[in-house]
């Protein structure tokens, strides 16, 4: 293997990687963005996505859909997993946060904190404690470039996490939906005297952040191949310092934040020694919060600015 | 007149208490993971001294037998925490734990209260030269098994590089540290690289990659089961050359139902398994119980566990500790997983063998004692 090809290879695992964290990181500060909660929900919302893509998957597996229409198979499993979790995150916001929008915000943080232990353990309690075990769809078939080896598993989710990404991009700032999410995300009062359906903005968040998450789940669940009720927490932790790093509420910043996490920690472990991965990410999160509280995008605190 | 009737009555009273008392039940804890990432072995030990306990029937002297589980989390704290739970709740033995870095802790308060623990999964070496009395050791220590690994790299793979990769775990660190130490002493093989991985992470990738250049003759995998079937995964999608070798915590039924074809070639360290009736029985039955399409390596040892304590409480007619451990130590008792008999520091004498994954099953491949082929 060729130091270039070697270089070549560490980014594609980087990548992927940040990839995966900015799609789940992209949940977090939208819902921060708008009703400024940390959604700690999020992650086993992550992990709904997973089993469902999973169920759907093996369910067109065995009547051997997979073979024959391959990227209907593929359109069904994540269309399936996004719409089922963007109904749990309505009905979340529904039940768990919408009562108590006009509460301290520490009563909502306990709210989530509790919804997040209800669905991990209800998730435990019908789909088992022990890992659940993928179809396997992508073989370890792919092309080589320059030495380094990139699957078709692998391309096909670095180039759907994108197209997901774009779409949101395009969503908030092409749309009139999309204005009224930034309205209400810059001042919720002002909206609202201007007309602007402030319910129907926070459920719309509330659809888009829990799919986008739903997807990374069923893209976790394909390429590393197996799935468990509380896989959401290690990526939640990561997800949640990328959103933190990018500067929470601003959606480039969350991706960028993802790719970042993503990035350190696979080119530390590449060139530096692996003991100290996670060290090395979380003080790169320390040091830039002294340097910089609001995140790399912050744009520091909505009532400041306003 | 009052007065005494008061008294009488008191203590009848008393007495019934004491009549209740008397109506004895044999607890029995289990400590290990029913949370987090290890709950699949967890919940296999449970079941299967749940499952002994079904087999072994009435325990004469006892009216009933009653199974208390502990989570271990396979975290040193928790498991304490479960331990002093289970040591309030009266049990008089504990099956556990499953990591080594729960069960080293949890000995602690279990060998102050004189509870009998017989752990069915813990490995590390350390935790049978504490000098605890009361402590027992089914599984084969991980001092045998590093040097069953060496063996076979030196003498049947004839390896000149390996690399290692562990999780910073008791269990893991120490097979790790033994296999150097085996393999510096032999000198025969050169260890090129040590890589470390988190617990519980999915990805690694960065790791594999970093082997791959380096294209070691082998490849350790000092990892737990979860993380061992994605890494395999992983490094079948990156075309890496190097042999893969693991051990008895990946030596799982679900090791072979994630890693599907990736696992195919595996070479792994685990215990001879003994084939006879009463395995066969216990298969039939743990299946039917749990319904169960396969069994977890561990059920077995907590099955042998559950199994001798029943055994060893109906010879010395008491579960008193100190008499109990006596019979235990001095007999050589009947098991699933090969003869049971214990030398004065709690362990078996039990060998390792190399397994091979081969069309989706483990099947015996060589004896590093005799250096031959099974």
């Amino acid at each position: 293997m060729t130091s270039t090809g070697f270089i070549l290879q560490q980014l594609v695992n980087a990548l992927f990687l940040g990839s995966i964290y900015a799609l789940i990181a992209l949940g977090y500060t939208m819902v921060y963005g708008i009703i400024e909660l940390i959604n700690f929900a999020h992650g086993e919302l992550f992990t709904a996505g997973a089993f469902i893509g999973l169920i759907v998957l093996s369910a067109l597996q065995s009547v051997g859909w997979v073979d024959s229409h391959f990227i209907l198979t593929m359109v069904i499993v994540f269309a399936m997993a996004m719409a089922y979790v963007a109904v749990l995150g309505v009905a979340l916001e529904h039940v768990a946060y919408r009562p108590l929008r006009d509460a301290s915000r520490l009563a909502a943080i306990l709210s989530a904190l509790g919804m997040s232990i209800f669905l991990s353990n209800g998730m435990m309690l019908s789909q088992g404690v022990s890992d659940r075990a993928y179809p396997s769809i992508f073989g370890a078939e792919g092309i080589t470039v320059m030495g380094a080896k990139i699957t078709n598993g692998q391309i096909f989710i670095i180039l759907l996490a994108v197209a997901l990404m774009v779409a949101l991009q395009l969503f908030v700032h092409r749309t009139r939906l999309g204005k009224a999410m930034r309205a209400t995300a810059q001042n919720r009062t002002m909206s609202r005297m201007l007309g602007i359906n402030i319910d129907q903005t926070i459920r719309i968040t509330f659809i888009i952040g829990p799919a986008l998450g739903a997807a990374a789940g069923v893209m976790v669940g394909l390429y590393y191949g197996a799935v468990r009720f509380d896989m959401g927490f290690i990526f939640m932790i990561k997800a949640f310092a990328a959103a933190i790093l990018g500067g929470i509420g601003s959606i480039p910043g969350a991706m960028i934040g993802g790719l970042i996490i993503g990035g350190v920690e696979v080119l530390w472990a590449a060139f530096l020694p692996s003991a100290w991965k996670d060290v090395t990410t979380f003080t790169l999160l320390i040091l830039v919060l002294y340097f910089k509280p609001s995140g790399l995008w912050g744009q520091g605190d909505v009532e400041v600015r306003v | 007149m009052k007065k005494i009737a008061i008294v009488i009555m008191c203590v009848a009273l008393i007495a019934g208490f004491h009549g209740m008392a008397a109506a004895k039940t044999l607890k029995i804890g289990t400590l290990s993971p029913l949370t987090g990432p290890y709950a699949q072995d967890g919940t296999d030990i449970k079941q299967g001294v749940l499952t002994a306990v079904k087999v072994f029937g009435k325990l004469p002297g006892f009216d009933k037998v009653e199974v208390l589980p502990g989570d271990s989390a396979c975290d040193g704290g928790k498991a304490t925490m479960a331990a002093n739970k289970l040591i309030n709740s009266g049990v008089q033995v504990v099956v556990g734990a499953y990591c080594s870095s729960a069960t080293e802790p949890a000995q602690i308060p279990l060998m102050d209260a004189k509870i009998i623990m017989i752990t069915p999964a813990s490995t590390n070496e350390r935790l049978t030269q504490k000098g605890y009395k009361y402590f027992f050791r089914m599984p084969p220590r991980d001092d045998v098994q590093a040097w069953s690994t060496v063996q076979f790299l030196e003498k049947k793979l004839k390896a000149k590089t390996l690399a290692l990769i562990d999780d910073k775990q008791t269990y893991t660190a120490g097979l790790t540290a033994n296999i150097t130490k085996f393999a510096k002493k032999d000198n025969m093989i050169k260890i090129v690289a040590h890589e470390f991985i988190t617990p519980g992470d999915s990805d690694f990738t960065a790791v594999l990659t970093k082997l791959k250049r380096l294209n070691p003759d082998a490849i350790y995998m000092g990892v737990y089961q979860p993380e061992g079937s994605k890494m395999i995964r992983q490094a079948r999608k990156l075309d890496m050359k190097s042999t893969f070798i693991s051990e008895d915590a990946v030596y799982h039924p679900k090791f072979l139902e994630v890693g599907g074809k990736a696992a195919e070639g595996v070479y792994l360290t685990f215990a001879k398994a003994p084939d006879s009736p009463e395995r066969r029985a216990f298969e039939k039955t743990y299946k039917k119980m749990w319904n169960a399409k396969s069994i977890g390596s561990y059920a077995y040892y907590a099955y042998d566990a559950g199994m001798m304590t029943l055994a060893a409480i109906k010879k010395a007619g008491t579960a008193d500790p100190d008499q109990l451990e006596k019979t235990i130590r001095e007999n050589t008792w009947p098991g699933i997983t090969g003869k049971i008999k214990f030398d004065s520091k709690g362990d078996r004498k039990l060998a390792h063998i190399i397994w091979v994954v081969k069309n989706n099953k483990f099947v015996p491949y060589w004896n590093p004692i005799t250096g031959k082929d099974l």
